[in-house]
């Protein structure tokens, strides 16, 4: 089922670069889609038009396979199902306390003060954020500014979650928080779609990859199909991951059968590489 | 501002009900300009400083910094009420100079000590629903609000622009300060601008138009605590007459 998806869209910002160019792509319902390319290729344009900020000059975007209006009404109906979270999470938050800013979407899609406080604590939970409260948004660290943002739209329960470059500029731990808490919400019937130029990380969380290069998109599969396919990625500017190559050697040196799934984690490709020793004399 | 933001944020009497501070240093206020005596007036200026310092443990040095401002102020003023200067230039105390003086002292220290108590132990957001719940339009709540999340985006802006100068040596004369300053200044107007934008299609993301509704915490008023404050400022009263 395409939940979301996007025809033949183009988009020119003034200065005449095609930001968007003629492109393809779709969101099936519970998978998490990774939008992977090189800087500049146009991944935030994309997602801005995917929750109908910005409006292509030609094409258009499809929810349920229905044309979305860009009318007020349609727009709300639109981003009630379609969450939008930023890169920069300073330009979301702007209440004075945590728990009040995550209250502003719920507000806004008309629930009762009751309802909205049952929305902030699930938001809260959900990015085990609830010791941050009653802390000012200003007096935040980064990655705890990240998740505050992640909350203020997940309180809306949107069945899509677009998510502009989640990780960029966390460090380790805020990484590994950030990608348990995102696993949980797509295992509750949240979809993520996500930006990324981290081949690593696309391989490590993404069901699916849509390869992106110069406003259109190259390609769109499973993520070890694109991922694999090498003259593909160096097209789009691009290496294959690491994890990949390493798994692939290692189904070339019989340490994993052909039908095995390839490891997803460096533990995972260190325990196949252990067997190595084992294997020799 | 950032440092007097902190403190309002974390000192010990934060999350104390607004209604039961304001009414402290609102209270307090009206008594420091009406009572009779300066003695009224000078105890409450004690009061609100121990309230201030060992109630809500406010650090002395941040409150001592927020102090000199108005104290300054507050000493220039006074020093040209207690002197006179007669038709021979002669600069002398003026009659009653000193006693007038010390009266007007006593009545701003304590009214600077009022509001500082409040501003020290209160975050700006729950003045800001305080406005609200009173019954200022939600329109200048909300711009107040808005207004003070941008002077930390922007004076964060500022800094690190300030430092990305002073890291290519734009502030090592005088001279060059001032061109520095001067880009620094223009160049904060389009980001600021920029900024702006960027928020407002986050918050369009979220579902906004042209509201800014979020709920405000609850903060339960105790009786225990409106009634010692009213004895307390009942005391100060009767202290007041008494010694007129």
């Amino acid at each position: 089922m395409r939940l979301l998806e996007a025809r033949e869209l183009t988009h020119t910002y003034p200065g005449a670069v095609h930001a968007l160019n003629r492109l393809n792509l779709y969101v099936e319902r519970g998978r998490r889609l990774a939008i992977l390319g090189a800087n500049g290729s146009g991944k935030t344009t994309l997602l801005l038009h995917l929750n109908g900020t910005l409006r292509p000059h030609s094409g258009q975007v499809l929810l349920d396979g229905q044309a979305t209006g860009y009318d007020s009404a349609s727009l709300t109906a639109w981003r009630r199902r379609v969450g939008l979270v930023l890169q920069n999470a300073d330009d979301q938050l702007f209440a004075a306390t945590v728990a009040e800013d995550i209250s502003f979407g719920p507000l806004n899609l008309g629930m009762s003060e009751t309802d909205a406080r049952q929305r902030v604590d699930f938001a809260l939970s959900a990015l085990h954020i609830h010791d941050l409260a009653d802390r000012p948004t200003h007096m935040l660290s980064f990655g705890q500014k990240k998740r505050v943002a992640i909350a203020g739209l997940l309180a809306m329960q949107p069945e899509i979650l677009l998510l502009d470059e989640p990780t960029a500029g966390l460090d380790h731990q805020g990484l590994e928080d950030l990608l348990v808490v995102l696993a949980e919400l797509g295992s509750h019937h949240t979809t993520l779609v996500f930006t990324t130029h981290d081949v690593e990380l696309a391989y490590r969380f993404a069901d699916e990859i849509a390869l992106f290069e110069s406003g259109t998109t190259l390609a769109q599969g499973p993520t070890a199909q694109i991922l694999s396919n090498s003259e593909l990625l160096r097209a789009a500017g691009l290496e294959p991951p690491l994890l990949l190559k390493l798994g692939l050697r290692a189904r070339e040196l019989g340490l994993l059968s052909p039908d095995e799934p390839l490891p997803r984690t460096a533990d995972a490709a260190l325990a196949l590489f252990s067997l190595l020793s084992l294997k020799k004399p | 501002m950032s440092q007097l933001d902190t403190v309002a944020n974390t000192n010990r009497w934060r999350g104390k009900s607004l209604t039961e501070k304001s009414l402290l240093a609102l209270g307090m206020l009206v008594i420091a300009v009406s009572v009779p005596s300066w003695q009224g007036a000078l105890l409450v200026a004690i009061l609100m400083t121990v309230a201030t310092l060992l109630g809500a443990r406010v650090p002395v040095r941040v409150w001592w910094q927020t102090m000199i401002a108005p104290v300054g102020f507050l000493l220039v003023g006074v020093i040209s009420l207690a002197l006179q200067v007669d038709a021979h230039l002669h600069v002398g105390l003026a009659p009653q100079g000193i006693e007038l003086a010390g009266r007007l002292a006593a009545r701003a220290l304590a009214g600077v000590t009022c509001l500082l108590f409040l501003a020290l132990t209160t975050p700006a957001a729950h003045l800001v629903s305080g406005m609200r719940r009173i019954g200022v339009p939600a329109e200048i709540a909300e711009l107040a609000l808005l207004i003070y999340r941008f002077l930390f985006l922007l004076t964060d802006t500022a800094e690190s622009m300030h430092a990305a100068q002073a890291a290519r040596l734009g502030h090592s004369t005088y001279r060059r300060h001032l061109r520095s300053l001067g880009l620094l200044i223009a160049n904060l107007m389009p980001r600021a601008m920029s900024r702006a934008k960027a928020l407002e299609v986050g918050l369009a993301a979220r579902g906004w138009r042209g509201e800014l509704r979020v709920l405000s915490p609850a903060r339960g008023v105790s009786v225990a605590g409106v009634a010692t404050i009213l004895v307390i400022e009942l005391l100060v009263i009767a202290f007041g007459l008494h010694t007129a």
